[in-house]
Formats: C-alpha cells, structure tokens, sequence
C-alpha cells in the first residue's frame, strides 16, 4: 500500500499528463468544452428539481442544495470509475509499446474526477450564494469527506481497470451497478423517509454514507456519528484493500490481453 | 558487467494461444464448468542468453513469429519474462513497429510530451528540445496536427525522432528505417552512427540482410524462439538466407 503512494510520488508528470489528457479527449470537438462538466449536474438538477420539487412534492429543506451536494459527490464517484474502468482498455496503443507502471492510468482517472469535483463544487458555491444559504464552517470537513471519497473511488477503480481488460463486459455491468446506486443512494429523497429495514441494507454502503456526510456538514451544520464515520473509513480502506489485490494478481500479465 | 548494456541470461517466455478466447464473465463462469482445456501454450523464447556491449549495434533476425518483437518487448519491460534475468543499463527506448504509443486524437507535440514523459525526462527537457524534434522528423507544418491524420511513414519519423532527442543508453529499433524515404534513412544512419560513438547501443530487428550486414557489429537468427546462431553478421545472413531458401522448397 505505501508501495502506492511512492509510486505516485515518483510518477506525478506521469499522472498529471495523464489527467489532463484525459479531460482533453473527453472535450475534444466539442463546442462547449469544459463546460460540459458543469452543464451536465446541471441539467440533471433541473431534471430531479422539477420533477420531485413540483410533481411529488417532497419536503426537503433547501431542496436544490441538498440535490445539487449529492449529485456532485456520486458524480465524482461515477465519473472516477468509468473513466478509470476504460483507461487502460483505451491506451492499448501506449501499453504495448512503453514501459509505465499499470497503476498510473487508474490513479489518474481519480485526479481526472477530482478537477471535474472542484469545478462542480464551485458551481454548488454559485448556488449557495444565490439562494442566500449560508453554510456554518462545518462545511471545511467536506475536505476529509472528498479525501475519504477519493480513496473509495481509487481503490475501486484500481480493481476496475485491469478487470475490463480480462472481462469486457464489466463496463456494461459497472454501468447498471452506477445506474441503480443513484437511486439507492439518497441524493433526491431524504434517507429517513425509507422503511428501516431498507435502510439497515443501504447504510452498509459507503458512498451512501459519504453522501450523508456531504448532507451533514453542508446544510444541517451537524457532524456525522462516530459510528458511522469509523465504518466508512474502515470499509473504503477494506474496499482499498481489495481493489489492490485484484489489481496486483492481474496487472503482470494485462499486456498480452491487449 | 559495467561494459554491457544488456545481459540476458536463460530468457523464456510463454505465451497463451487462446482456441476461444473468454473475454467476457459469461464465458469464463460457462468455460469452467466445463473444463476444457481452452488454451494451448506456445514457447514463444526458448532459453534466450546474449549480451550486447556499450557502443554495440545488435542485429536480429528470423522469420515472422520468430519471437523478435516478444524479446524486444522483454527488453523494454512491457512483457514480463516467465524464467530467466534481463539486466539494462540506463534508459531503455523501443521503438517498435507501431510509432511510441502515440494517441491519435492528440497532436504531434502533445504526443511527444506525452510519450517523453513516460520513457522519464523531465517536462523542462522536452520544452527546449521540441523543436530540434520536430525539425528532424520534417513535420514543421503538421506540429500541430492530431496523429490520426499522419501517414504510417510521418509517424514512425516522428516516433523515431522523439526516441532519439531521448538520448537513451539503448535503442530498440524494429522495422524502423524500412518505413521511411531515402534521404530520412540517411538521417537515422547518420543518427545511428553518432549514437554508437558515444558509447550507446542500438538493437536492431530487421528483415533487411543489408542494413544488418551495414550497420551491426554482431548480430543474431531466431529460429522458433532460440538461438540459432550468433555472431559475424555475414555468418548470420548467410545462415538466415539458407535457411528462408529451403523453407521456399
């Protein structure tokens, strides 16, 4: 695990090429570049706004912003593990022909996620000032939630990575699973308007409690329970853990599957 | 030891020839169950020992399949050898029959920053020698130009003009100059010739006999994976020509 980190000391231009030439190609020909990573939780604000703030009349207290934290925390979830899932299927070309240790491409994806996470951060800023919300300073724990956050989506994405070599068709099952975790995940609906026994299950989830996290320290001024902050750190490191090993067994022999 | 660039010692390798290859879930959970045998293993390098010295040029030859791009591969560390040590010294650069890993949706100059970063020198290094980069691989028009739009010969210049402004301990060229016109094959001789003074070395793979005879100063035939031969270049070819002859008949 320490192996990890040196390894990303040593290889930052790696990295950083790697995560700006990532969000290069994911904007390239388009009119609007850049922007799209704000358009995008933007539009799907509107989306769940309209439809749970007029059509189902949920009663959340600031509703937009209570939407638009969660929506950009899974997206920083979803957006690190697609892109880390095809990230060395893309670059069959480059593996083929230069040595660099398999660990980067996954590694930077999460950097990749992490400049889109700030952008949209600071569209979720534009809000709060514009609906006069303001946040008590518990919202600087949002640092320790995204660091926690972005060991999650590392160590799944080191496991998705060499995965979508050996199986191609984890990327469709990893979209379902994304899929069906936005609705399970309470990010337009208030987790205590489920039944119990659903959420004794859906607790056991830790972007469910990152997201609840979000919710705590940006609109309620609360920190999370004890509880609840030792099981996300000790079950993102346990996920940590098993993307490594899963990333180790496979990583030797990934080239020839290219 | 300090005068070699590269040992080899009992290299084999193995590869898996896949019947039907299981690239997805399904068929791995539906192949188990039925547990037959879906691969068969092909030695692909056999034993493998050479050296090649400081300000030595190494050629190689064989037929297709021989093994020559797996050794090369080996080489550069991008295959991992089942049995037996490699040892380089310094950086290592192939440049193999497909360009440097370049992008196609990136730019003849961010492709050279992106590959030189990889192969390890410094943002800085590649600032002040980007132009001579360019100017060699005679690409001024095209510098910013995505790579999908180039022509195999315009990328194969680039990627050896990159390789070389590197200025690795060892470059592995394969079917490198082949691709090029005359006056570019006269650079990369030229190129090559400074190389070997300044006490670098050069692995060549080629199905040229003249330019091994013309540019090595030993070179080796791989037949099916070993060493058939190793030595005098002119020894090499003649042995490597007979033997293409009889397979003819």
């Amino acid at each position: 695990m320490v192996g990890i980190r040196e390894e990303m000391w040593k290889n930052r231009g790696i990295l950083f090429n790697f995560a700006t030439t990532d969000l290069k190609i994911r904007y390239k020909n388009s009119v609007l570049g850049v922007l799209w990573s704000i358009l995008e939780p933007l539009l799907m604000l509107a989306v769940l706004f309209f439809v749970f703030s007029s059509m189902f009349k949920f009663e959340i207290e600031n509703f937009p912003i209570y939407l638009l934290s969660g929506i950009i925390t899974y997206n920083f979830f979803k957006n690190g593990t697609t892109i880390a899932l095809s990230s060395l299927s893309n670059r069959s070309s480059l593996i083929t022909q230069i040595y660099f240790p398999r660990s980067i491409p996954a590694i930077s994806s999460c950097f990749t996620a992490g400049i889109m996470l700030i952008v949209e951060l600071a569209v979720l800023g534009c809000f709060m000032a514009y609906f006069q919300f303001t946040p008590s300073l518990t919202i600087l724990y949002l640092i320790p939630i995204y660091v926690l956050a972005f060991v999650l989506v590392l160590g799944v994405s080191l496991g998705l990575s060499v995965l979508n070599v050996k199986f191609r068709d984890i990327e469709f099952i990893w979209g379902i699973v994304l899929h069906a975790g936005f609705f399970l995940t309470p990010i337009f609906y208030r987790f205590d308007m489920l039944p119990e026994e659903i959420r004794n299950i859906l607790q056991l989830s830790p972007i469910v409690q990152i997201v609840e996290m979000v919710h705590h320290v940006t609109l309620y001024g609360t920190l999370p329970t004890l509880n609840s902050i030792l099981y996300s750190v000790g079950s993102v490191f346990a996920i940590l853990g098993i993307g490594y090993l899963i990333f180790r067994r496979y990583q030797a022999r990934i080239v020839e599957e290219l | 030891m300090s005068e070699n660039s590269i040992n080899v010692k009992n290299l084999s390798k193995k590869f898996r020839l896949y019947h039907e290859k299981r690239t997805t879930l399904y068929e791995s959970i539906t192949g188990s169950i039925n547990r037959k045998p879906h691969y068969e293993t092909l030695q692909v390098l056999d034993d493998i020992s050479f050296n090649v010295k400081k300000g030595e040029s190494f050629g190689i030859v064989g037929r297709n399949g021989s093994g020559k791009t797996t050794l090369l591969r080996i080489l550069s560390h991008i295959y991992q050898p089942d049995s037996g040590s490699i040892e380089t010294n310094g950086i290592v650069v192939p440049v193999l029959a497909l360009g440097l890993g370049f992008h196609p949706d990136l730019t003849a100059i961010t492709n050279i920053y992106q590959s030189s970063i990889l192969l390890g020198i410094s943002k800085k290094q590649i600032k002040e020698k980007i132009d001579d980069i360019i100017k060699f691989a005679e690409l001024e028009k095209f510098a910013d130009t995505k790579l999908k739009n180039f022509s195999s010969g315009m990328q194969m210049r680039l990627a050896f003009a990159t390789a070389v402004q590197v200025d690795p301990a060892v470059l592995l060229l394969d079917e490198v100059i082949a691709v090029g016109d005359v006056n570019f094959q006269k650079k990369c001789l030229a190129v090559m010739q400074d190389f070997k003074k300044r006490g670098k070395s050069i692995v060549l793979v080629s199905h040229s006999s003249t330019s091994i005879k013309e540019l090595c100063d030993r070179a080796m035939f791989l037949k099916d994976g070993s060493i058939e031969i190793i030595g005098n270049p002119d020894h090499v070819i003649n042995s490597y020509e007979n033997y293409m002859s009889k397979l003819e008949k």
